[in-house]
């Protein structure tokens, strides 16, 4: 899953639930569902560690 | 001029002169015309009447050899180094006392600006054609990378341009650098070969960046190699070449154009304190949209739990009213009503007497009337 496929999936959760339409077992099946995307959401920014590297010197470092 | 031959029995046999003198003739009768290419091995020496250079064809490799008389050369004053392209009007001929082919050019002109124009027009209206250059082909760019390629050159500004536009946006973005030539004869092959590798490294998006630049510094990012490995790269591709007015037709071939290297960087990387705030606002409706779910559900509970109370003394209500209809018909169906219009029941011995037979004179009857009764005595029968 994408992180912007997990953030559709959540936005649509959240406007489900809103209309407050949701029977009550299904009302509780989205909101778990969605929580668990917020984490998987959540994690992708938090393992992004921010690095700039340059190909030549990855090469560089391939050569035995 | 006549080509003579030696006559061996019935075999007609030439000397070399005779043989290179009858081809040289015989090409002679070509007409002039212009060729096009790129200038190599060029050799000019004040001691010999011609300057010699080598045409090669950019596109397969292709060589003639090419002789010019030294003064019409100069009297051009044309800057001609190795690798300019030229048009040269001229026409072959065969060097003699060597056998060698060559053309013999009476002018040379620089390939100019349009004549670059015209070839760039052709190659767009080819690669268009073939929808390289269709809306349709452009892939959205993915909204948060994993890692980010960036080919540029090893001019600093719009390598800085795009990591400072990167990271600013988005601080743990993860980016790849691939510095190649982005000028001159290598650049396009350059360019092609680094988005390869970035490919194989694994990247989600690709940006070229270069700086702007005169127009043939720019045309390496017009060449078809180049063209078509933006239009078959595996991830979308970002282009941010050159000035926002050129549009070097790589831009056309990308999933986007980008007018700087800056805007190209922003473009790959989502605003982290935005998607942050929106992950939040995504979290807190999740809270309020299921305790609105579930305080609906309360309340339909509830509602059904109070027509459930009020359902027995329902009932009740519905069958007092049931039965007091029915009592109702049943008063219209009893004897009284009867009475009340004015008849009597006459009993006699407990019996109700039907007919005069049934009693004889003296004898004593009961009479009940709407409105209590009286007993008498019977005078006679009928």
């Amino acid at each position: 899953m994408t992180f912007e496929e997990a953030q559709k999936e959540l936005e649509g959760i959240v406007q489900r639930l809103e209309t407050g339409e949701a029977p009550l077992d299904e009302a509780l099946k989205l909101w778990e569902r969605g929580e668990e995307l917020y984490r998987f959401c959540k994690e992708r920014l938090d393992a992004a560690e921010g690095t700039i590297e340059e190909l030549a010197s990855r090469a560089e470092a391939a050569k035995p | 001029m006549k080509v003579e031959a030696i006559e061996y029995g019935d075999r007609k046999v030439y000397s070399v002169g005779a043989f290179n003198r009858g081809v040289a003739s015989w090409l002679s009768r070509l007409p002039t015309v212009w060729v096009e290419g790129e200038v190599t091995e060029l050799r000019r020496s004040s001691r010999w009447a011609s300057v010699f250079f080598t045409l090669k064809d950019p596109e397969d490799g292709a060589c003639l050899s090419v002789s010019m008389p030294r003064g019409q050369f100069d009297a051009l004053r044309l800057e001609v180094a190795d690798g300019v392209r030229v048009h040269a009007y001229g026409r072959p001929e065969l060097f003699e006392a060597r056998g060698e082919f060559r053309l013999r050019a009476l002018s040379l002109e620089r390939f100019g600006l349009g004549d670059h124009l015209a070839a760039l027009e052709r190659l767009k209206s080819k690669l268009a054609a073939e929808g390289l250059f269709a809306a349709e082909r452009k892939r959205p760019l993915p909204l948060l990378p994993r890692r980010i390629g960036l080919v540029t050159g090893n001019d600093a500004a719009a390598k800085r341009d795009v990591l400072t536009a990167v990271t600013t946006r988005f601080p743990p973005a993860n980016v790849l650098v691939a510095e190649t030539y982005v000028q001159g004869p290598r650049a396009a092959g350059a360019v092609v070969e680094a988005l390869r590798a970035l490919c194989r490294e694994g990247v989600d998006v690709v940006v070229v960046a270069r700086g702007g630049g005169s127009f043939e510094d720019l045309l390496p990012f017009s060449d078809e190699r180049l063209v078509r490995a933006i239009a078959d790269c595996p991830v979308p591709v970002v282009s941010a070449v050159g000035h926002e007015q050129d549009t070097p037709l790589c831009d056309l071939a990308a999933d986007v154009r980008a007018s700087t290297p800056s805007v190209a960087g922003r473009l790959v990387v989502p605003d982290l304190a935005q998607l942050l705030e929106r992950l939040d606002r995504s979290r807190a409706g999740l809270e309020r949209g299921t305790r609105r779910s579930l305080e609906r559900e309360r309340q339909r509970l509830d509602r059904a739990h109070e027509r459930l109370g009020r359902a027995p003394r329902l009932h009740l209500e519905r069958s007092r009213a049931r039965l007091e209809q029915t009592a109702g018909r049943l008063r219209t169906l009893s004897p009284r009503s009867t009475l009340e219009r004015g008849y009597a029941i006459v009993r006699a011995q407990d019996a109700i007497v039907r007919s005069g037979g049934a009693v004889a004179p003296g004898e004593r009857v009961e009479v009940e009337l709407a409105d209590g009764g009286f007993g008498a005595r019977v005078e006679d029968t009928r």
